[in-house]
């Protein structure tokens, strides 16, 4: 962990901080959305309130998480120093809870002015957090599949967020715009160039730590990031001169590189020599399965188009890949990372002379364990209320506010500990 | 453990944090003038290059086929 989030490289603890706490508020908005909208909200892909709470998990809980975690460790997995760290982690987090809230607002209720807003508001929040990372990065070598990796899926992020805010300004003002083409398009940007190649470029990393397994190996890492962006200017290339055969075969060769890369991972889990597996190894095998099974679902509809009209099919593959399996991987993370860096603070307000308690009594195991067959629960609820909307949309939208905001719960009870450990150990420490 | 580049070898493959730093800095104490160690670990450690370098010490990565990260860290 230490070589995760080193002592010396680290911002202050409030820069990722705020961003890991109001993320399961915005999940819990959406399960409430979803609670409160009921069947309607699963009666397609387009529905408003479908859109607002799939942008409330995915900008609100996601983007939050991502850029939270990039300002705190990309100093450590890339050796790329932010300047003013925390004014841009301010900046940021305000960019995107507000703009999370404006989307989804002008889904809901149609009013083109808050879409506007919003595809201004968060273009502006993704163009300063771009600018600064970018000038961190430029001068660092790509020495290492994580550092390229890193660099690529910047370009992603400006990619989903360039076509999302296109596509927002387009609704407001009625745009001529091929709206179903562009949204797949947009959303593989955004899970594939940006998430996907994200989570591998820090898998490569975390895996191998988290869980004592051994390494990626060397090629197929150096390979993963270069393939999903050049697929995905491909599937660009064939929405733009409108060949569908091309999106098809694209979209197929993406869900085969997700696949061998969850399938990898899956394997490499299995080789781990940490005997006893905790929160963050189950959550991850949980959304390395569900991401599986997402990525059939898509390979399965490139070659038989006919399936995406099934009942709840396109809504039960954004349930595996986001909840199942986006979601699952940044809870797990987060899960290792906030006790670390509450420890991390409290060592080093201990000065070598108090020293620091055990992680697990800032956050406990069975806490987040529990926490998990939650949200678990809740994927499955989803993944019913998909097909069967009338009889599951409600109680799953509760259970997925109830597990985001146990998560909330969990997280806010480190910081509480964290807070009184601090003030202990500055009280001993006065006390000498 | 020995290795065709040097005798001094930390392998920290599968060692959790913080000990791949502690064993490197343990053994950099026991290494001669000109001598050189080498760590081996599935991740590159940008902290301890940080360290390396403010404590005056070369090293060089290479990056085995199987994910292994080689730091020949010289005295």
């Amino acid at each position: 962990m230490q070589a995760l989030l080193s002592f010396e490289n680290a911002p202050p603890f409030a820069a990722p901080l705020r961003f890991f706490l109001t993320a399961p508020l915005f999940a819990v908005l959406a399960g409430l959305l979803v609670a409160v909208e009921g069947p309607a909200v699963f009666a397609s892909r387009w529905m408003p309130a479908a859109l607002a709470a799939t942008h409330l998990v995915t900008i609100g809980f996601m983007l939050q998480i991502m850029l939270g975690a990039l300002i705190q460790i990309l100093p450590v997995v890339a050796g790329a120093n932010l300047g003013r760290p925390l004014l841009v982690a301010r900046i940021v987090h305000a960019g995107l809870s507000g703009g999370a809230l404006l989307l989804a607002g002008g889904f809901l209720f149609g009013r083109p002015l808050l879409l506007s807003a919003a595809a201004l508001l968060l273009a502006l929040t993704a163009l300063i957090f771009l600018g600064t990372t970018l000038r961190a990065l430029i001068g660092v070598p790509s020495t290492s599949p994580t550092i390229r990796g890193l660099k690529l899926a910047l370009l992603g992020l400006a990619g989903v967020v360039g076509l999302g805010a296109l596509m927002a300004l387009g609704l407001a003002h009625g745009w001529a715009l091929p709206l179903a083409a562009l949204t797949d398009l947009h959303a593989g940007w955004g899970l594939g160039a940006w998430a996907g190649v994200l989570l591998a470029a820090l898998a490569y990393v975390v895996v191998p730590m988290f869980q004592l397994t051994p390494g990626y190996p060397a090629r197929p890492s150096w390979w993963f990031p270069v393939a999903m962006l050049a697929l995905l200017l491909l599937w660009s290339a064939a929405v733009l001169a409108d060949w569908p055969v091309l999106v098809r075969l694209v979209q197929w060769l993406a869900a085969l590189a997700g696949i061998v890369f969850a399938g990898l991972t899956l394997r490499l889990q299995g080789q781990r020599r940490r005997a006893r597996p905790d929160a963050t190894y189950a959550y991850w095998q949980f959304g390395l399965i569900a991401s599986i099974l997402a990525l059939f679902m898509l390979s399965t509809a490139t070659v038989w188009p006919a399936a995406a009209d099934l009942a709840g099919w396109t809504l039960s593959f954004g349930i595996l890949m986001i909840a199942g399996g986006f979601m699952s991987f940044m809870i797990g993370m987060l899960y290792k990372i906030v006790p670390f860096l509450a420890w991390m603070h409290l060592q080093n307000s201990g000065q070598a002379r108090v020293p620091a308690p055990n992680m697990n009594r800032i956050l406990a195991d069975l806490a987040m364990q529990r926490q998990m067959k939650a949200h678990a629960a809740a994927c499955g609820l989803l993944l019913l209320g998909a097909v069967w909307p009338d009889w599951f949309a409600r109680p799953a939208g509760l259970a997925f506010a109830f597990a985001s905001g146990w998560l909330g719960w969990n997280l806010l009870g480190a910081v509480r500990r964290y807070r009184w450990h601090a003030a202990d150990i500055a009280a001993k420490l006065a006390a000498r | 453990m020995s290795h065709p580049k040097t005798p001094h070898v930390v392998d920290a493959r599968y060692m959790e944090p913080p000990e791949p730093f502690v064993k490197t800095m343990e053994m950099l104490d026991t290494l001669q003038a000109g001598e050189k160690m080498l760590l081996l670990l599935y991740r590159e450690p940008h902290p301890l290059y940080k360290v390396l370098k403010q404590n005056g010490h070369s090293y060089e990565t290479e990056l085995l086929p199987d994910g292994t990260f080689e730091i020949l860290i010289s005295r």
